[in-house]
């Protein structure tokens, strides 16, 4: 046991540098305890010189009567007595965090339900901006409401007679307008119209049974047809022969399609048909 | 539960249901921000629009 301690005495070399328990570094070699001249101590003794002199430098000389005597100080007296200033920091035990507990947040929950709404709140309010940009857009393209109003036609109805046809013009096309019959709305529904070139019921070409609007042009080649003749008690095309019945439906001749029904609606306060 | 995780498990824990959240509530927005400029439009030219003084006009051709 004693040879390992003699062994380990001679393997550990003794600390260049060691804190004396007073907590004054020990360093050999160096005079800590070298005093500043006298008279040249700052504040404690006030039977000395004044504090507020400008003090002497490091080195200084004099010359008294005995001759030039010149005189370098151990240590050099400080040149203020307040240093407040300094690049050394305070050594602590353990690096101190400040608290921050004030400002944290109090439930993660709350914090997170509101970074989710304060985020889904930005969202509603880019997509509401940007679904207005867009039909803001959107309606500049429109037609604007003259035109709107220049593109719709009335009829008053009480003028057109049972059983009478009128033509009429809508955007630059014939548009018929015939008050039916009794007669002719049962003619009409009566036949088999699911064997027709373009199968179509009349209840699908009617708003009102008695009024049967159409636009006035030849599914074949844009001919105007002629009302009340034909082979089926409708319209008749000259150009080529086409045939149409009572609804306004291609029975004979070369057309392939059914008159067209325009959009249209009823307005029963006034009584009137608007077409478009 | 509190209203903030009852918010969070309905709403936002899903992406689809939050972003759908997010354009329903655009949608409802805008409807409601459109009525209440149109309100607030209404209060302010209040008598001047012709909807305002059509009354008049009509009761005068009417007599």
């Amino acid at each position: 046991m004693s040879t390992f301690n003699v062994a380990k005495k001679s393997l550990n070399l003794a600390p260049t540098v060691r804190t004396l328990p007073s907590g004054v570094p020990h360093a050999s070699r160096l005079n800590l305890a070298a005093r500043a001249p006298a008279g040249d101590h700052h504040g404690h003794d006030h039977s000395g010189a004044r504090s507020d002199v400008p003090r002497r430098l490091t080195g200084a000389y004099r010359s008294p009567s005995a001759g030039l005597v010149s005189k370098t100080f151990s240590t050099a007296p400080p040149t203020t007595n307040l240093r407040l200033l300094h690049t050394s920091a305070v050594a602590r035990e353990a690096p101190e965090v400040p608290d921050f507990s004030d400002y944290e947040a109090k439930s993660s929950s709350t914090n997170r339900a509101l970074s989710y709404v304060i985020v889904g709140s930005m969202g509603v309010l880019s997509a509401s901006v940007a679904k207005s940009a867009v039909t803001g857009f959107l309606e500049t393209m429109a037609a604007s409401a003259d035109v709107l109003a220049l593109a719709k036609t009335e009829v008053e109805l009480a003028s057109i007679p049972e059983g009478k046809n009128v033509i009429i013009k809508w955007r630059g096309k014939p548009v018929f307008i015939r008050h039916r019959t009794q007669g002719e709305i049962e003619e009409a529904r009566n036949v088999n119209w699911k064997t027709f070139r373009d199968p179509q019921s009349d209840e699908d070409r009617v708003k009102k049974p008695e009024w049967l609007v159409m636009v006035g042009v030849c599914t074949h080649l844009g001919c105007v047809p002629i009302g009340e003749s034909g082979d089926y008690g409708g319209w008749f095309c000259p150009c080529h022969g086409s045939h149409y019945d009572i609804s306004g439906r291609a029975r004979k001749g070369p057309a392939p399609l059914n008159l067209e029904i325009p959009p249209y609606d009823f307005n029963d306060v006034d009584g009137n048909l608007i077409v478009g | 539960m509190s209203f903030a995780s009852t918010f969070y498990n309905a709403v936002a824990k899903r992406n689809s249901v939050y972003v759908s959240a997010i354009f329903a509530s655009a949608f409802g927005f805008s409807v409601g921000f459109d009525a209440a400029v149109t309100s607030f439009w209404d209060k302010w030219n209040q008598g001047k629009q012709w909807k305002d003084i059509r009354q008049k006009y009509i009761q005068e051709e009417e007599s």
